[in-house]
């Protein structure tokens, strides 16, 4: 037997009346990992969240934290700390009381309280700001000092719900760093929830995407971003063209009335409808084509400027109807020389591809 | 970690069990004190109104066919015969041909004539019927088919009680008599007439304090609060003097009298309008700005503008204004106490079957119907308070008025009106309680003051009304506060938390007068285990409390729904005790509003007569009921300078109040400033 998980949820369901918010959802994470939840609101990672916490019991299912069964415990009974989005912090106390709240009645002397929030609050480089009020912080030390706060007690997991949704967008990017620098060197177990997908593709050690209720995908970022194992999660994540497609064969499909594709297909019944689809900056736009499979002559229908890229609209008559969306460099861009209305060789790369069952 | 493996292998397999949470030690102390409280509710409030409705459908009647009465003549017991026997026999009219009550009693002695007893001795006497109790003799009842013996002497002593039983006789009886039935239409008529003629003028007044510019608004506001400061029954004692047979501004009135519905609506109006105020300030301050610059860019005439803006604006204050008036008009007791003359109310009514003629059940019946109004006016009122909460989280652009001339002065003149009102009754009972004895020796005394020699229990009524509204203010607060934190951040427990939200809504649809008649039932009972707290100082301020319980835990309830809803999940997550977190952080944080409810209950303590009017003793006669019993006897001037006495120490204790509001809240409500 090599190493437990360090949190095991197990055929986790949770009911809210007639409402099912989680739907049979396991899941195993191990000691020290960043995992985030994914996914947009009511797809139940709040939920999923506040299960762990034991802040809203499931109604079936275990957990399990370091080998110990944690279903029934309440939150006071289990080891996590938490932050919250609105920070939650107790607003009249001070920063200094606010960190030492969860250090009383553990035996600490007072010197000992006193040297640990001001270790906590230099890490998170607000020592100079222990004596004033959460109101007088900005948001983004406020949720430093939460963030202090749920580690004072050096709890084996830290969950985080939506930490970061409440700030701006340039404080939000300075603080996700901070977070993910802090939790390497502290090597804390955490759990994040979030709806926003750039967050949890530059903090998460893993990525749990969920929709509806159930999980679609857990994953690296990389993986949940270039091998999306659902249109949900396709959709979700990045950006994506989504085109009718039938599949001919085995490892083959057609895309409008005249182009060929290969592609896998992961064994999919032949012949089946099925959705295509393809990242918006895997599309090749070449200077010179061959006219092969996974090629077809494009003609551009629009582009739009988007600073560091361009997005090009492509039809063309061997995809019938359909618009293709690519991003193309500031770089290539120039090269090509490209304007509305121009014949240019498109190449849609076999290993970009993905299929989709029609839904 | 065998054991681990061994339950994820089970729970992929059995079929899944629903997962039953654990409690922790908080969630059970939680619950246990949420239970506390309950029971608290149900003893102070449940058990005894429960008695009220019961005691309503108690029906008496004498049985006399089961008492046997047998004569010593000549060495043998004779002539036995049954008490209705002799009733037939001599025509006898049982107690004068009343309904009886719990209270009447009747007497074999005058049942059975004296001539045909003249020369009998010894009497026995015996109890036929099946449940025992009707015949009582020496401090004793009958409790078996025994012949009691007596002798001639006694005989005249021994007493019959009424059997007791159970159906709507009572509310028969009510509706069948004419003088008992008319107290509804008059009450309907009262409460009508006086929200009829509150609501406009509360709505004017409060519409000029927050849509005009008219000077003096600050003076206004606080003199439309004085009412709040009085018991209802100064204003009252201030008409009888302004109209009453010596009254200064008797001919205004031009033959009618003040005693009656005139005087009754009057003071009502009088202490029923800040409360109207109070509501529609908050109505007319929520309205949105931006609604009347489209009122204006359409061009719409000021009318339309006020019919089609204001009034839609303010409508479900004005529909809960209109109800909380109507339901203190006709529950209130000690207006028609004093100017009702022979004009009865429901609310008089109890205190007269109860204290005048000691008829509990009829008390209970009249409680009955007057809980109907007030239960219906309080169902419709929380209906619309809480259809308004959704009107102010809306985001608005608050009113700012424009000067303009005409109008500031028009309403100038209306809250004048009104104000020269209010402060006019007080003014007169001032006048009244400094003056020798107005309006005849206009020497200024103290006289008035002397209590110690009138009736009502003298300067001790007023000590004991001091201790008994801090006693409520502090207890009250915490009590109230600390039930409202169970209620609001506890977890789960569903059942528990919803029973105990119905309790506490409860008290405000109940009048005191029914909560004082209740409490006696339940604590005048010597069964009772609770029996010990009659008559003392701790039944009052239980009394108070639970009368006042609603208003305040609606304050508290507010004021802990604003806090952040995550800072039990954190405590948790720290593993900090909840008593912690709510010492260190929702007391402190919510102090301004538990310095809200402490006035309101210290204020309200000060003047409530109607629930206590019931429970006092010798020893605790309270200053509020003491204005009533000196009016009652004709001490009215110093009733009057008693009522100025509850007037002074609540606006005493509400600047007190504000002054640590302002000085000792600004310095603990530090955090509140960026």
């Amino acid at each position: 037997m090599s190493e437990q998980p360090y949190l095991r949820v197990a055929n986790v369901t949770k009911r809210f009346g007639s409402f099912t918010a989680l739907r049979d959802v396991s899941l195993d994470v191990d000691r020290g990992e960043f995992v985030c939840f994914l996914g947009p609101s009511g797809c139940g990672k709040t939920t999923l969240l506040r299960a762990i916490a034991g802040l809203d019991i499931q109604s079936e299912g275990t957990i399990h934290q370091g080998g110990r069964d944690i279903s029934a415990l309440p939150a006071s009974m289990r080891d996590f700390g938490i932050v919250f989005q609105s920070y939650a912090l107790f607003p009249n106390l001070t920063i200094n009381e606010n960190v030492a709240y969860g250090l009383h009645g553990r035996g600490l002397k007072r010197q000992d309280i006193r040297e640990r929030v001001r270790s906590l609050l230099d890490t998170v480089g607000l020592a100079d700001q222990g004596d004033k009020y959460p109101a007088q912080l900005s948001g983004g030390q406020q949720q430093r000092v939460a963030l202090s706060r749920a580690l004072a007690t050096e709890p084996g997991l830290l969950l985080l719900d939506e930490p970061l949704s409440a700030l701006d967008a340039k404080v939000r990017q300075h603080l996700r760093l901070e977070i993910k620098a802090l939790q390497r060197r502290l090597g804390v177990t955490t759990i994040m929830v979030t709806h926003d997908q750039e967050e949890a593709l530059a903090m998460a050690d893993r990525i749990v995407v969920m929709n509806v209720g159930v999980i679609e995908q857990v994953g690296t970022p990389h993986e949940v971003y270039s091998s999306p194992a659902t249109a949900f999660v396709a959709d979700f994540i990045g950006e994506m063209n989504f085109v009718p497609a039938d599949i001919v064969a085995r490892g083959e499909i057609r895309v409008g009335p005249d182009l060929c594709c290969e592609c896998e297909t992961d064994g999919a019944a032949t012949p089946a409808a099925a959705t295509m689809a393809i990242r918006l900056e895997d599309i090749v736009l070449t200077e010179a084509g061959t006219r092969d499979k996974n090629h077809f002559v494009g003609e551009i229908r629009d582009l739009e400027f988007l600073g560091s890229f361009v997005r090009a609209y492509v039809g063309g008559e061997a995809i019938g109807e359909v618009t293709l969306r690519a991003d193309i460099s500031a770089n290539l861009m120039r090269r090509l020389n490209l304007d509305i209305g121009a014949k240019i060789p498109v190449a849609l790369p076999a290993n970009r591809l993905h299929v989709y069952p029609k839904d | 970690m065998a054991t681990v493996e061994a339950a994820y292998g089970a729970g992929a397999t059995a079929p899944a069990k629903p997962i039953k949470s654990k409690l922790s030690r908080d969630d059970y102390s939680m619950r246990g004190l949420i239970v506390v409280i309950i029971v608290y509710l149900a003893f102070a409030l449940i058990l005894p109104l429960a008695l009220v409705l019961t005691k309503s459908v108690q029906t008496y009647h004498f049985t006399l066919d089961q008492v046997e009465v047998e004569f010593f003549r000549d060495g043998a017991w004779v002539e036995r015969a049954t008490l209705a026997d002799w009733v037939e026999r001599s025509d006898y009219e049982v107690n004068h041909g009343l309904r009886a009550s719990e209270r009447t009693r009747e007497q074999p002695a005058q049942i059975i004539p004296r001539g045909a007893r003249q020369d009998i001795e010894q009497f026995r006497l015996r109890d036929l019927s099946p449940e025992k109790g009707l015949i009582l003799h020496a401090g004793d009842l009958s409790d078996s088919d025994a012949w009691i013996e007596v002798d001639r002497r006694e005989f005249a002593r021994v007493q019959i009680r009424p059997a007791r039983s159970y159906g709507l006789g009572n509310f028969d009886h009510y509706f069948a008599t004419p003088a008992l039935r008319v107290s509804i239409v008059n009450s309907l008529t009262i409460a009508l007439i006086t929200t009829g003629i509150v609501i406009p003028l509360a709505f004017a007044y409060a519409y000029g304090l927050t849509r005009t510019l008219m000077p003096l608004r600050p003076v206004f506001k606080t003199i439309a609060m004085v009412p709040i400061l009085v018991p209802s029954l100064l204003p009252a004692i201030g008409l009888v003097y302004l109209f009453g047979n010596q009254g200064i501004l008797t001919p205004l009135l031009m033959g009618e009298s003040i005693y009656g519905p005139i005087g009754i609506v009057m003071a009502s109006a009088f202490f029923a309008f800040p409360h109207a105020v109070l509501i529609l300030l908050v109505a007319l301050s929520v309205t949105d700005a931006r609604l009347y610059e489209a009122a204006t860019a359409l061009r719409a005439s000021p009318l339309r503008t006020f019919l089609t803006v204001t009034l839609p604006g303010a409508r479900y204050g004005l529909i809960s204004a209109f109800f909380v008036v109507f339901t203190l008009v006709i529950t209130d007791f000690g207006v028609p106490k004093v100017v009702g003359g022979q004009y009865n109310v429901l609310a008089l009514d109890i205190y007269r079957q109860v204290i005048g003629q000691q008829n509990f059940q009829m008390g209970a019946v009249v409680s009955m119907i007057l809980l109907v109004p007030a239960i219906v006016a309080f169902t419709v009122d929380r209906m619309v308070t809480r259809r308004q909460v959704a009107l102010l989280s809306a985001r608005a652009v608050p009113y700012q008025p424009k000067p303009h001339r005409q109008r500031d002065l028009t309403f100038l003149g209306i809250c004048s009106v009104v104000g020269l009102f209010i402060l006019g009754i007080l003014l007169m009972c001032q006048l009244a309680a400094v003056f020798q004895f107005w309006p005849y020796d206009l020497s200024l005394s103290l006289r008035n003051f002397a209590f110690n020699q009138m009736d009502g229990g003298g300067w001790a009524s007023y000590g004991n009304s001091i201790r008994m509204a801090l006693y409520t203010a502090f207890i009250g607060t915490f009590l109230i506060f600390f039930g409202a934190y169970l209620v609001e951040k506890g977890n789960g427990f569903t059942k528990g938390r919803s029973i105990f939200q119905l309790f506490a809504m409860m008290p405000m649809a109940v009048p005191g007068m029914v909560l004082g008649l209740a409490y006696i039932f339940f604590f005048n009972d010597p069964a009772n285990p609770f029996n010990f707290l009659y008559g003392t100082m701790a039944i009052l301020v239980i009394c108070t409390i639970t009368h006042l319980y609603t208003v305040s835990h609606l304050t508290a309830a507010t004021a802990l729904k604003q806090m952040d809803p995550e800072f039990e999940a954190v405590a948790a997550s720290l593993k900090q005790p909840f008593w912690r977190t709510f010492s260190r952080v929702s007391m402190p944080v919510c102090l301004p509003a538990m310095s809200e409810i402490w006035i309101y209950l210290f204020v309200n303590a000060m003047t409530t007569v109607s629930a206590v009017v019931f429970l006092y003793s010798p020893s605790t006669t309270l200053a509020s009921v003491a204005v009533l019993n000196m009016d009652d006897a004709g001490d009215i001037a110093p009733a009057a300078a008693m009522g100025m006495m509850i007037f002074y120490t609540n606006a005493g204790v509400r600047i007190l109040h504000h002054i640590f509001a302002n000085r000792v809240l600004g310095r603990t409500q530090a955090w509140r400033m960026r």
